[in-house]
């Protein structure tokens, strides 16, 4: 299995959404500030729980919020 | 450098470790030929040890008043683990490393007069450092993952 990167965009959707502040969106889906940056900076990709709940806190799809940039991506889009 | 509350914790407990078991072990240093572990070694690791829960409380009360404690996550959790999984791992192999050092110290005594020594005092310290850098290990696994992240 080839490793890929998940990347988002939490940081545009907070400006979309009245220029949510991190601890605002942290508070709503129950993780710390500390984590929201790490998830926004690529450095925490979080648990499928965490990543449908900042989807919902948003109002969008998960794969509006979350992208999955592998080996394997440019292959099954070929498909 | 803008540290998160747990940064904060574990950077104080990593100097707490290692200022105070820094200072044990040098004791150890100097009285390295003691064959027992007697009264006063048992003493200066009861102190040691209570140095460690004095300062660990005091600097706790001390961050917890001047910066706002946050409860533990998913994230703090993950970086939990893989701590103790490093800080297991050299645990295991210490543990190994000392009862192996023991077996074949015994086994050259007996076969013929050595320099080799393993005494308690020795035996005790020697399984005692293998858990506080195991201790050190968990630390600076955790601070690796908070500063540089989980991919």
């Amino acid at each position: 299995m080839s490793s890929g990167r998940i990347r988002n965009n939490i940081r545009r959707l907070r400006f979309d959404r009245s220029e949510m502040t991190q601890q605002e969106l942290a508070e709503k889906v129950g993780v710390t500030r500390q984590t929201v940056i790490a998830i926004e900076q690529d450095k925490y990709s979080p648990s499928l729980e965490v990543a449908f709940r900042i989807a919902r806190v948003f109002g969008v799809p998960l794969e509006e919020v979350f992208q999955y940039e592998g080996a394997d991506s440019k292959a099954d889009s070929a498909t | 450098m803008d540290l998160s509350y747990q940064e904060k914790s574990i950077l104080g407990s990593l100097l707490a470790v290692v200022v105070v078991y820094g200072y044990y072990f040098a004791s150890v240093l100097r009285a390295i030929g003691r064959p027992e572990f007697d009264g006063g070694s048992l003493g200066r690791l009861m102190l040691a040890v209570i140095a460690i829960i004095v300062i660990e409380v005091v600097y706790h009360i001390v961050l917890a008043l001047e910066s706002k404690t946050e409860p533990k996550d998913e994230r703090d959790t993950l970086i939990e683990c893989k701590a103790y999984r490093n800080a297991y791992f050299l645990l295991a192999t210490g543990a190994a490393l000392v009862i192996t050092y023991v077996i074949v110290a015994g086994l050259a005594r007996d076969a013929a007069p050595t320099r080799i020594i393993v005494t308690p005092f020795l035996t005790i310290n020697l399984v005692l450092f293998v858990m506080v850098v195991a201790e050190l290990v968990k630390f600076l696994t955790q601070l690796f993952y908070y500063r540089w992240g989980l991919r």
